[in-house]
């Protein structure tokens, strides 16, 4: 008999996402995403300077701040047709860098790692143990035996004490964690040092942009950062090597820790290389550009369909209208007036709340399309894109994930078996130590530019008339654009394609389910009253719905999230 | 204030709040208010954070004292203020999911508590919040409540004998989400 569970809401960040999984012999048979937020906040921008647009984009979700700014500024500069000083790429490079190091981080150690991690079991660790193992997996000279003695008493105490603190909402103890307690005590050690260089990458961003969360330094036509190496209150040389500095432990943390654990720990989880594929037609945009035009990229874009690299196509540039003319988004299943596919200029935004209805409306998330195909986005797709393109990096620091999970599981692990909820967890680490690296290259290319005597970081938009266009931004949970029609100077229409509308969007007309529906069906559910397993898998999306809602519960204990009907 | 001083000043002041979202914007209000109308001293950093989420340790880690404006989820009227310190705001564990009405303020302080990192005294002001949807600018019941969540600010400053001294004249404060310009301003 088959049964239904409703996990309401799935992320651990802010925004309301709703999961329901139909559950039949202990397997998914159908699933349903619904985001529960009205994506009306684009007519905030109808009417305003659309230079300012950004200051207002950077504030539709609080977590993703610094890629909504970037995706808006591309976009009205792509209306007007502004290049922008070679300076100014570069800052924003490296802060989009630094932002998605940050992100990643975050993600795995702090937002899904007690999916796999079990905490309790790291108790019964031993300390030098797990310091021999962790020196076999990599060089990260901060795995002694007394820093793993002393986070396992720290946990002890906590553990005696009756608090779980920070740990307190994880499936600890269930059937499904297989990592040996050794395992389980690198995962919190590193869970703690995480948030030491998480930190560090967030340092990077408030250098170059004045602050965070909200960066202040973006200009329609490049930044407001002034370049005088001798001057203390500009970028100097200073500046530069604080920055320098930061890069390089950030450099060493992603490869020695992030990516070495989730290849360690994926590794003990093999099983989860054959579940969670749900939707293999791929879309990544380009980023990193390296000119002025925005032609060249440092990381490549473009599509893959049915799971076939062979199939792959280039998304090339700013203008590439392959890019553009291809999208539509429908609303056949979301709480809009109609079902109507649209173009994102011509979008529309006309509430029309039911209640969830199972086979008719039931998410204020709308389903985009590209050349009517459902699309996954994310680093998997952005990775994938890198290996059949053959961006080199991409292809090295695969094959090195690759080869380190494939040993310590001790089975090959090849491309086609990445289209998984595990696959999505690699791809991310994979994609974090290129961004290492080309966060590095940008570093230098920026400091030779203001060595050669360029100081420039800004040209004067020109606005008249009738003027459309799109940016788009490769963030760190995927394909964003941003869309802008401006009329003499005003913004007409203001549209935003998020990540996490492409993957976590509602079936469409042709009944066709997104990613993330697709991909929970088929994944095993040991214990319906906690389904770690649709945790996993959505989880491995990292899901943020750009919903901003919330005032503090410091009062209420609202713990019923998992309802089995 | 230098970004180093940001990074370590003891004393941090942080509004949260989505300035997009009607009465959300409480936070950023009385943050603008404050920096408008006082100077304060280099042990004390006062910022608007938005709506960071888990991304707030950043900028709780290593702080001595730590005040946080926010609207909160109570019983009562709108506008009502209600103060919490650091116990009632860790009391209740954060669930599975974490809420929206929940910013990530409980995860990140027990995250950093684990870490031994975290702040020593922690006072909220809260406010009870009429309407949070997509909105610029808040309802009258919360602007009427800016001055008292100042105050309570203010008081709070004075008695870790960092006291804010008034500028004079007083500044405008720089509420740019509210200014007028689309066709909702």
């Amino acid at each position: 008999m088959s049964k239904r569970i409703v996990v309401d809401p799935i992320t651990r960040i802010e925004g309301h996402l709703r999961i329901d999984v139909e559950i039949d012999g202990g397997k998914v048979t159908k699933a349903w995403s619904s985001g529960q937020m009205w994506r009306g906040i684009e007519n905030i921008l109808i009417g305003r300077d659309p230079r300012e647009a950004w200051l207002f984009t950077q504030r539709f979700c609080g977590v993703c701040t610094t890629v909504h700014a970037i995706a808006s500024v591309r976009a009205v500069e792509n209306a007007v047709g502004v290049e922008i000083p070679l300076n100014a790429q570069l800052i924003r490079n490296l802060i989009v860098s630094a932002h998605a190091m940050h992100d990643h981080i975050v993600h795995f150690f702090h937002l899904s790692a007690l999916d796999w991690v079990d905490v309790v079991s790291a108790l019964d660790a031993d300390p030098k143990a797990t310091a021999k193992l962790a020196q076999s997996l990599s060089p990260w000279p901060r795995n002694s035996i007394q820093e793993l003695t002393a986070v396992k008493d720290r946990l002890a105490g906590f553990v005696a004490r009756g608090q779980l603190g920070p740990f307190a909402n994880g499936y600890w103890g269930h059937e499904a964690m297989k990592l040996p307690p050794e395992v389980n005590l690198l995962g919190v050690h590193h869970y703690l040092q995480a948030l030491d260089y998480q930190r560090k990458a967030n340092q990077v961003v408030a250098i170059l942009g004045g602050k965070t969360p909200n960066i202040q330094n973006l200009a329609v036509g490049g930044v407001a950062n002034a370049i005088n190496l001798d001057n203390q209150s500009t970028i100097n040389m200073n500046t530069l090597f604080n920055i320098k500095n930061l890069l390089d432990e950030m450099t060493a943390f992603v490869k020695d820790v992030y990516l070495t654990d989730v290849c360690a720990i994926g590794a003990m989880y093999p099983e989860w290389l054959g579940y969670g594929a749900g939707v293999v037609n791929y879309l990544a945009v380009p980023d990193l550009p390296t000119d002025v035009a925005g032609t060249q990229f440092d990381l490549p874009g473009g599509t893959i369909m049915d799971g076939d690299l062979s199939t792959y196509k280039a998304i090339t540039n700013f203008e590439d209208k392959y890019f553009a003319d291809n999208i539509v988004e429908g609303i056949s299943h979301s709480w809009y007036e109609g079902d109507k596919e649209l173009h994102p200029y011509e979008g529309e935004t006309i509430p029309q709340y039911t209640e969830f209805q199972d086979d008719g409306k039931y998410s204020w998330i709308k389903s985009p399309r590209f050349q009517d195909r459902v699309m996954q986005v994310g680093p998997l797709a952005q990775v994938l894109v890198g290996a059949v393109s053959g961006h080199e990096p991409t292809a090295r620091w695969l094959k090195f994930a690759t080869d380190l999970a494939g040993s310590v599981a001790g089975i090959p692990i090849k491309t086609e078996m990445l289209h998984s909820t595990l696959g999505r967890h690699l791809a991310r680490a994979v994609r974090t130590a290129v961004i290492c690296e080309k966060a590095q290259e940008h570093w230098k290319l920026l400091v030779d530019n203001i060595a050669s005597g360029d100081t420039d970081t800004f040209n004067e938009p020109v606005f008249s008339g009738l003027q459309m266009g799109y940016g788009f931004h490769e963030a760190p949970r995927g394909t964003l654009s941003h869309f802008v029609v401006i009329e003499n100077g005003k913004i007409k229409n203001y549209q935003a394609v998020v990540p996490s509308t492409w993957n976590a969007g509602p079936r469409d007309a042709k009944n066709r389910p997104g990613p993330y529906e697709a991909s929970l069906v088929g994944n095993p559910i040991a214990d319906p009253e906690r389904p770690l397993e649709v945790l996993r898998t959505i989880h491995s999306f990292d899901p943020c719905i750009a919903c901003a809602v919330h005032a503090l519960d410091v009062e209420g204990n609202e713990l019923g999230s998992v309802r089995t009907l | 204030m230098n970004p180093d001083n940001i990074k370590t000043a003891p004393i941090g002041v942080f509004g949260l709040g989505n300035v997009l979202m009607g009465d959300d914007s409480l936070g950023p209000t009385v943050v603008a208010h404050l920096l408008a109308g006082y100077e304060f001293s280099d042990a004390v950093v006062v910022e608007d954070l938005g709506t960071p989420g888990l991304d707030l340790h950043p900028h709780l880690a290593g702080r001595q004292k730590l005040i946080l404006v926010d609207v909160v989820k109570s019983e009562g009227d709108p506008g009502e203020l209600k103060l919490y310190g650091k116990d009632e705001i860790l009391r209740h564990a954060p669930g599975v999911r974490v809420s929206p009405h929940d910013p990530g303020v409980k995860e990140a302080l027990l995250a950093l508590q684990f870490a031994g990192d975290d702040p020593g005294e922690i006072l909220l002001v809260g406010v009870i919040p009429g309407k949070i949807g997509h909105a610029l600018g808040m309802t009258d019941a919360l602007r009427a409540a800016v001055p008292a969540a100042e105050a309570a600010v203010l008081e709070e400053l004075a008695r870790w004998g960092h006291a804010a001294v008034p500028r004079e004249p007083r500044g405008e404060p720089d509420l740019w989400w509210e200014k007028p310009g689309g066709t909702d301003g």
